[in-house]
Formats: structure tokens, C-alpha cells, sequence
């Protein structure tokens, strides 16, 4: 481990945080919202302060980085960048404490969605944008990381889906990381702007759908609305939005091929198909439970469903109805989505598809191998057998995830948050959904929760986001030994 | 006519043997002079020795006068490169050739239309693998050659102690039946083929071979004594190619199959490749994998390794367990006249596949098709009546045909008409004729004269 080589990396990643707050700055000056403004410019000073400090301290040596490095870079920098990001908040003095601040630009960061926020409308534009702009930028970090950056490292069975970009040196990391971000982020890009113009074309004012656009495609989930998406009313919204975070929640390297012409490849994707059947089994089945007890018309729950489900299971977060008030089949289901999540190589969050899928065959060929002692039997993903290291990962992740779900529950409720608000929150933070069911509802919101579970639910969000190992790694003293 | 066989192994042998024996002018080359001892002092061919894959000596064995040439020796490599010489030295030469690896198989129309231009490329597991497929679709089948484009389909079916048809003689058939019609077309006794008539009886053991389909609803497999129970699940014993292609196969058709091979890595591979099937890492001879699989539950077990011993050894240890049904794969010839007394009855064989197939091509022309019986004791052939031929235009009882061969069939516009003596054959129609191995050169020359045969 070198400290050098690592703060070099993180320095840059802070500074480019900083470089960020520019845009909602100008924003804010537009709008001569001064207060937002002045925090802006402190912010954006502070940050790249420390981050070009970071670089500079760092020397003039250029490093390649480790294996060990690349996973402390990625959890220090995720975390640098939230802490960070949360200083206009604080400053700006949105938020009283600067608990409530980090949490919310965490929150952002790994596009989780999770608000502390009560009255969203009375917040300056410039902070809003910003709210809305870190969870973009997530996203972003999020495309390369799990296309490019895990994979390498080898982390959960990620190498299943290295992204497959050209590139003049396959087994390096930094060319590969540089071409396959240039070309996904080009998609993530295109995707938002398409969204912009067809909410904005809809009829929603441009900064709303500027804003809803940011926080769709990196299935964020903050709204500029006090209640969510569900306060515009409109149908045609609605649609357009589940569109586009099922879209968000495809592996990306999918989208890159569709669009150079291979339009085949969602439905040649093991994992996509899964996806898109979950999608539209699990929407039928929440509406046809809610089509009577909630909703008088088939269509109103369809719609409703389409939108839950599509944004709970995408980890987006969005609301349209208050699913509290529905019958306990269809709040079920919409729990478990969120320990499922989306595809992996998007940029939703949770468990990913091809995890759930690869545990579900690990566990039918265990079965199957108690009734055929002598049986050979690979586990298949389409038509090529998934290596047996890489299902170790899997599973490892999977046992990972519920144990850091139990503690981190067990924690909360300590603090003295009740049963099913404190398992929802900890799960829809780790599955980087956003709102949770009980207390944590969506209809309500995290702040009520105490700051030192806000703190436990931060971590819980970096943990989700960073595929675990990467966090949880830092907490084993192998890893700092020479 | 002349054929130059390029491998004196058990499929040039066997083929030399056959097509000498209807005075073919046949020259084998290959490189071992054992293998060609044996021939030039069985057979009455020619012997070249020297490397099919030499120019000189594919000229010494006189390639360029040679109507066809057959490349069938155990390697690929060889047996391409023989064809592409042949085809440099004399392109009119029609050139047959054995092909086993699947990644050459590939490439039959490239190799038809470019250089070495071969006309046929015969693969002896995929024929091998086709005839289990037709011996499962046909439960309590001992044999089946189709004719006809599968419209005309000839089952040999052994006669079980408990038929209601041992002892019966042939005219007294139809008494015996229930009124329904049964064409036998043919009776193999202790390995010789009678072409039965009224006064014949059929014996219990007896293979016998019968036309199919019958009437609807008309089970004939029953009055023989045999289970016509539907096929459903099958082991398969060796992954090798031929247990690979099998599986796929039959799996496909929707078949459970389990296929067991002795090499772990062979099993990782196998198990990646095929969908649905069962593969078992084990030997398919230890009794406690099988009892582990139930192998009395499964309807046929097919042994298909490479080593003949472990074949027999592992068919006769099911059928012990209780399997009905055991396939058994045996490539060395001299073995066949036993299999019967030690009490394996379904034999199979990627050679004779391979010389079946050889033969039927090397007839391409007026003959459409010909399939060996079992034991090699008969022949039967399709062939295609033209205008000339003495067959047309006269009731079948007055035709002058040989004793030991039978018109069962008549293929006319898609229809199978199944001939009585009153029945006259018109031009173009598909004649199945049926012939005991010494009739079948009187067949020929009483055909020759009149039917186009080459």
C-alpha cells in the first residue's frame, strides 16, 4: 500500500468533485439565489483545495496502481466524494447538522435516494440541481466501475461481465478503463438527453426535467417534489420514467451493442431476459392484487404497479402511490426487489440478477447433486459454464450481503428504530433503492432517524454500492499488512 | 469397373470383400502389409502397398483409370489428402470419402464445390447414431432399414419363446394375426436368410423382418412377443464422439438421457456442451454408479466406448440389473457371430454404419439404396424401374426372378403399394427388392441386362 500513489488517485476524484459544483453555481447565480451561490463557490473552493492537495502532496512520480491500491482507491474516493459533496448542503445551510448534509450527498453519490429532506419545493434551484447532479455523476463512477474497475479486481463473480470494449491492451487497467467509460458514458449521455427531450416535450418545466433525467438514468431516485414523481399526476410522466430506469437498469455494455447494430443481444442476454421477465411478471402480479382492494380500473393499478415495481426493482426509488396502503402480498414482493435489484453492469444497485440467478442454480445443482452422487453438472449461464471461482464469489457475496443486512439491522433496532423500519432501511440503503416501508416509507422520509444511524445507513449505502468486498475488505488486517 | 480403396482396415476389408463379390475390379492400397495379406488372401482384389496419401502410389494403383476411389482409412488427414491427389491426377474419378472428426463435417458442401471435390463424405458415427435413433423410435426392434424416404421402413424383429407366432407356418399366418395383413419379408436363421414362402414356419429366435408401417392400430411388435413400450429414458454409456452425438440427438427429441464417461475433463466438456443430459463422471461397468441411477429404470441402456470389451462386459451387467433393452457397439467383425450366445442382441456398429453407407453411394445411380442385413446374410435394395427394365408392364408372378428374392415394395407418387402377384410394376416406379447374398449377383445380372444398374 501506497499512500502516495492512492491519495494521487483520490485527489484527482475530489478535485473533479469540486469542478462539479460549477454547474449548479451557475445555476444558482441565474437565479440570484446569493445564499446558494456564496455556499457553492466556498464549497467548490474548499474541495478542490483539498483535492489538489491531495495531488500535489503526492510527488511527481506517476504510479501504476495495485490490485490492493485499486480497491482502496474506490472506497476512499466514493467516500472523499460524498463527504465532500455534502458541504454546499451544510454550508448553504440547508441542513442544520452536517450529519444530515453527508447523508444526503452519500445518498447522491451511490445514487441510493434516500432523503432527509422535508420540504424538497422551498430549496434553492442551485441546491436542487446539485442533489440531483451528484447522483448523475454516480452514475456515472458506477458504469466504470462495475463494467471496468471490478471485473479487473475480480470482486463477486464480476468477471462475468467484463464490458467488451477493444482495446489495443486487453489485460491492462487503465486503457481499458478509459475506452470503456469513453464509450458507455457516451450511451448514458444519449439516454439522458432522449429523457430531457421527451419529459420536457410532455410538458414538464426544463429544469424539472433536467433534474428527473439526472436522477433517473443513474436510478437515483431524488425528486424535486415533495412527493415524488406521484405529484405530477400525469400518465404520460409516468411512463416515460419507467421506461427509462428499465432501460437504466440493463447492463450497459448491452446498450453499446444494441446501438452499433446488435439490436439482438437484450434478448440473447441470460441475465436481461430474467430482468425483463421479472419486470413483467412481478408488475402483473402487484396489479392484479391491487386492482380491487386499491384501484377500481385494471389500467390505474397496471399503471401504478408498472411504476413501483420498475422502481423499486431497478433500486431507483421514485413514487407514484403510497404502497404502504397496499395489500401485504404486493408490499412483499416490492421488499424483495429490493434485495434483488437490477443487472449487473447498470447502474442500479442490490444484489444484481445474475447474482440471484447464479444462487438459484448453485442451490437446484446442490440438490441435484444429492439425488446423482456422480453427476457432472456446471452451472450454466446461456450456453457456457460459469468457472468455479466465480460462483465461489457469488456465493461468498451472497452471504456477505445477508450477514452485513442482519447486523446492520440488529444496530439499528439497538438505537431504538422499530423492527420493519429499521430491516426496510438498512435494506433499501443497501440495495441503494432510496425509500423503505414503515417509517422509512415513501412517503416519508430518513430524517428522523438518529445520527448515528444515519451514519450506519451511510455505511450501508457505500457497502451496497461498492459491491461489498471492496468496503468490507478494508476491515480485514490482512489487507494492511506489507 | 474399376475402384481403388485407399485402407485395408475393417471397412476397406469388408467393403473390397463386397463389392469383389459382385466383380467389381477392386485394388486396395495401404501401408501395412499385414492388413494387406489378409485381403489379397481372402479376396480376390489387387494390393498396392505404399501410403494412400502418396502420389505414386495412388498412380500405381492405377487412380487414373479408376471410376471411384474410396478413401477409408482410421486417419482424416490421410484420407483428405489421398482425395485431393486423386483429384489433381484424374478429376473424373468420383471420390468417397470417411470423415470423423465433426469439425470436417462441417465443411461437406466447401469440399463438394472446391478442390479436392468430394462427392461424399460418410461419417461413421453420424450413420451409427442415426440407426440407434431409427432401433429407439422403433421399440423391440432388433433392425430397421428404411426405404423410400422413410415411407418404407423394414423391421427385423426377434421372435420371443412366448410369441403367438412360433411355430406358426407362413400360410397360416393370416389366421394367427387377427385377419390384419403382415408382409414378412424375410426370416435369418442361425445367420442365413430365408425368403420365406407359404411352407416355412417361423421359430422361435428367429429374426424376422417385416414391413412397415402396418395398418393402423395394428401392433405386430406384440404378436412377436416384444414390449412396445414408448422409449422415455436412456443411459448411455461413453462420451466419446459417437456418445456426444447420440445424446444431443435423442435428448433433442425429448428424451431423458444420462451419459456417463470415464474422464472427468471428457465430463466438464460433455457437460457444457449438452443441455438436458445427465452427465455422470464414472465407469460405465461399476455396479454401484449403476445402481445409483437406477439403471433397471431405464428403458434401453446403449454402450458406445471405444473398447468392445467393456462394451459387452458393461451390456450384459444391465440386462442383469434388469435393463430390457441393452445397445451394444462392436466395431471388430469376427465378434458378431457371438454376440447372439452370450446374449447380447442389438448390435451396433460404426464401420458396418460406415460400409452400409460406402455401398448405398457407390450404387448411386439407378440404385437408390441398399442396406445389408444382419449378419451380412441378405441385401436389400431400392432401385428404379425404367421403361427398358424386363420388371415393367407384366404381372410380378410372371416375372423371371431369381429364387431367393422378393419385390416387397412398390414406391408410386408417395404411395407404398405392397406387391401381390397380380400387381404390375410401371416405369419410373421405386422397386424394394429383397435378396439373400447368393442371390443377389443372380438378381443383378437378371437386372443387369435390362435395368440400368450403374
Amino acid at each position: 500500500m501506497r499512500a502516495r500513489a492512492i491519495a494521487r488517485v483520490v485527489g484527482v476524484l475530489t478535485a473533479f468533485t469540486g469542478l462539479a459544483m460549477l454547474l449548479p453555481l451557475v445555476v444558482s447565480l441565474l437565479h440570484s439565489e446569493n445564499r446558494s451561490a456564496k455556499a457553492l463557490l466556498l464549497s467548490c473552493g474548499i474541495t478542490m483545495g483539498a483535492g489538489g492537495g491531495m495531488y500535489l502532496s503526492s510527488g511527481r512520480e506517476r504510479y501504476i496502481l495495485s490490485h490492493r491500491e485499486g480497491m482502496a482507491v474506490v472506497a476512499l474516493g466514493w467516500a472523499l466524494a460524498g463527504l465532500f459533496g455534502g458541504l454546499p448542503f451544510y454550508i448553504g445551510e440547508v441542513f442544520p447538522s452536517f450529519t444530515d448534509a453527508a447523508f444526503e450527498s452519500i445518498s447522491g453519490f451511490t445514487t441510493t435516494g434516500s432523503s432527509v429532506l422535508t420540504d424538497i419545493e422551498s430549496v434553492d434551484r442551485g441546491m436542487l440541481l446539485w442533489r440531483s447532479f451528484i447522483q448523475w455523476l454516480g452514475g456515472m463512477g458506477i458504469i466504470v466501475l462495475s463494467l471496468a474497475v471490478l471485473p479487473f479486481l475480480g470482486v463477486g463473480g464480476m468477471q462475468l461481465y467484463k464490458a467488451e470494449v477493444p482495446s489495443p491492451v486487453p489485460d491492462k487497467l487503465t486503457p481499458r478503463i478509459r475506452e470503456t467509460a469513453a464509450l458507455l458514458w457516451k450511451v448514458y449521455i444519449l439516454f439522458t438527453a432522449l429523457q430531457v427531450l421527451l419529459l420536457s416535450a410532455g410538458g414538464m418545466d426544463l429544469f424539472e426535467s433536467v433534474c428527473h433525467s439526472f436522477t433517473t438514468m443513474p436510478t437515483g431516485g431524488f425528486s424535486t417534489r415533495n412527493a415524488s414523481v406521484g405529484e405530477f399526476e400525469s400518465a404520460y410522466f409516468e411512463w416515460v420514467i419507467v421506461a427509462f430506469m428499465a432501460l437504466a437498469g440493463v447492463n450497459f455494455t448491452l446498450h453499446y451493442r444494441a446501438l452499433t447494430g446488435n439490436p439482438r443481444s437484450f434478448t440473447k442476454d441470460p441475465e436481461c431476459r430474467v430482468y425483463l421477465a421479472l419486470l413483467a411478471g412481478l408488475t402483473l402480479l402487484v396489479a392484479l392484487d391491487t386492482h380491487g382492494p386499491v384501484y377500481q380500473s385494471f389500467g390505474k393499478a397496471l399503471r401504478y404497479a408498472a411504476f413501483q415495481v420498475t422502481s423499486i426493482l431497478t433500486t431507483t426509488g421514485y413514487a407514484t402511490a403510497d404502497y404502504e396502503k397496499w395489500p401485504a402480498f404486493s408490499q412483499l414482493i416490492l421488499m424483495l426487489c429490493m434485495f434483488v435489484g437490477a443487472s449487473a453492469g447498470s447502474t442500479g444497485g442490490a444484489m444484481k440478477v445474475l447474482r440471484v440467478v447464479l444462487v438459484a442454480k448453485y442451490c437446484y445443482r446442490e440438490l441435484f447433486r444429492l439425488i446423482h452422487p456422480r453427476v457432472v453438472m456446471p452451472v450454466k449461464l446461456g450456453k457456457k459454464a460459469v468457472p468455479e471461482e466465480v460462483l465461489h464469489g457469488v456465493m461468498g457475496f451472497f452471504a456477505l450481503y445477508m450477514g452485513v443486512f442482519a447486523v446492520s439491522g440488529v444496530i439499528l433496532c439497538l438505537m431504538g428504530v422499530d423492527l420493519v423500519t429499521s430491516l426496510a432501511a438498512v435494506a433499501a440503503t443497501m440495495g441503494n433503492i432510496g425509500p423503505g416501508i414503515g417509517d422509512v416509507g415513501p412517503m416519508e422520509n430518513f430524517a428522523h432517524i438518529p445520527a448515528a444511524g444515519k451514519w450506519l445507513l451511510m455505511w450501508c449505502m457505500l457497502l451496497g454500492r461498492l459491491e461489498i468486498y471492496t468496503i468490507i475488505i478494508l476491515l480485514v488486517p490482512e489487507f494492511w499488512r506489507k | 469397373m474399376k475402384i481403388v480403396i485407399v485402407g485395408a482396415g475393417e471397412v476397406g476389408f469388408h467393403t473390397a470383400s463386397r463389392l469383389a463379390m459382385e466383380s467389381k475390379d477392386v485394388v486396395v492400397v495401404d501401408t501395412d502389409p499385414k492388413s494387406l495379406k489378409r485381403v489379397s488372401e481372402h479376396l480376390d482384389v489387387a494390393v498396392v502397398e505404399g501410403s494412400g496419401a502418396s502420389p505414386q502410389v495412388l498412380a500405381e494403383a492405377g487412380v487414373e483409370s479408376a471410376e471411384i476411389l474410396l478413401a477409408v482409412t482410421d486417419s482424416d488427414e490421410i484420407n483428405l489428402v489421398s482425395c485431393l491427389f486423386t483429384d489433381l491426377m484424374s478429376p473424373a474419378t468420383k471420390k468417397l470419402i470417411r470423415i470423423r472428426d465433426a469439425d470436417y463435417t462441417d465443411f461437406a458442401a466447401k469440399l463438394r464445390e472446391n478442390p479436392p471435390h468430394i462427392d461424399t463424405i460418410i461419417n461413421p458415427e453420424l450413420e451409427m447414431s442415426r440407426f440407434i435413433v431409427r432401433l429407439l423410435e422403433e421399440p423391440g426392434a432388433e433392425d430397421v432399414a428404411v426405404f423410400g424416404g422413410g415411407r418404407v421402413r423394414l423391421v427385423g424383429v426377434r421372435v420371443a419363446p412366448l410369441s403367438r407366432l412360433a411355430g406358426v407356418r407362413m400360410k397360416d399366418l393370416l389366421a394367427n394375426t387377427g385377419g390384419r395383413k403382415l408382409l414378412i419379408a424375410a426370416i435369418v436363421r442361425e445367420e442365413k436368410l430365408i425368403i420365406p414362402s407359404g411352407r416355412d414356419t417361423i421359430l422361435q429366435n428367429d429374426l424376422v423382418y417385416f414391413l412397415a408401417p402396418a395398418e393402423d392400430g395394428f401392433q405386430p411388435m406384440e404378436l412377436f412377443g416384444r414390449s412396445t413400450r414408448v422409449i422415455r429414458r436412456v443411459l448411455i454409456v461413453g462420451g466419446g464422439r459417437a456418445g456426444l452425438r447420440l445424446s444431443r440427438e435423442i435428448s433433442g427429441l425429448g428424451l431423458h438421457v444420462k451419459l456417463v464417461e470415464k474422464d472427468p475433463q471428457r465430463c466438464s466438456f460433455l457437460a457444457e456442451a449438452l443441455d438436458k443430459v445427465v452427465v455422470l463422471s464414472g465407469d460405465g461397468s461399476d455396479q454401484e454408479l449403476l445402481t445409483e441411477e437406477n439403471v433397471a429404470d431405464q428403458d434401453v441402456v446403449v454402450t458406445l466406448t471405444g473398447d468392445e470389451e467393456t462394451n459387452i462386459l458393461a451390456s450384459l451387467l444391465v440386462k442383469r440389473m434388469g435393463v430390457a433393452k441393452a445397445i451394444t457397439r462392436i466395431d471388430k467383425f469376427h465378434y458378431f457371430p457371438l454376440m447372439q450366445a452370450i446374449g447380447i442382441e442389438h448390435v451396433v456398429s460404426a464401420r458396418m454404419a460406415a460400409i452400409n453407407s460406402i455401398l448405398q453411394h457407390v450404387r448411386r445411380g439407378k440404385v437408390i439404396s441398399s442396406v445389408t442385413l444382419k449378419g451380412e446374410s441378405g441385401e436389400v435394395m431400392e432401385v428404379v424401374a425404367l421403361e427398358t427394365s424386363g420388371l415393367v408392364g407384366k404381372p410380378i408372378r410372371d416375372l423371371s426372378f431369381p429364387k431367393g428374392a422378393l419385390i416387397i415394395a412398390i414406391l408410386r407418387d408417395g404411395r407404398v403399394i405392397v406387391p401381390t402377384g397380380d400387381s404390375v410394376i410401371e416405369p419410373r416406379d421405386r422397386v424394394v427388392i429383397i435378396a439373400t447374398s447368393q442371390a443377389v449377383p443372380l438378381v443383378e445380372r437378371a437386372l443387369s441386362v435390362r435395368l440400368e444398374y450403374f
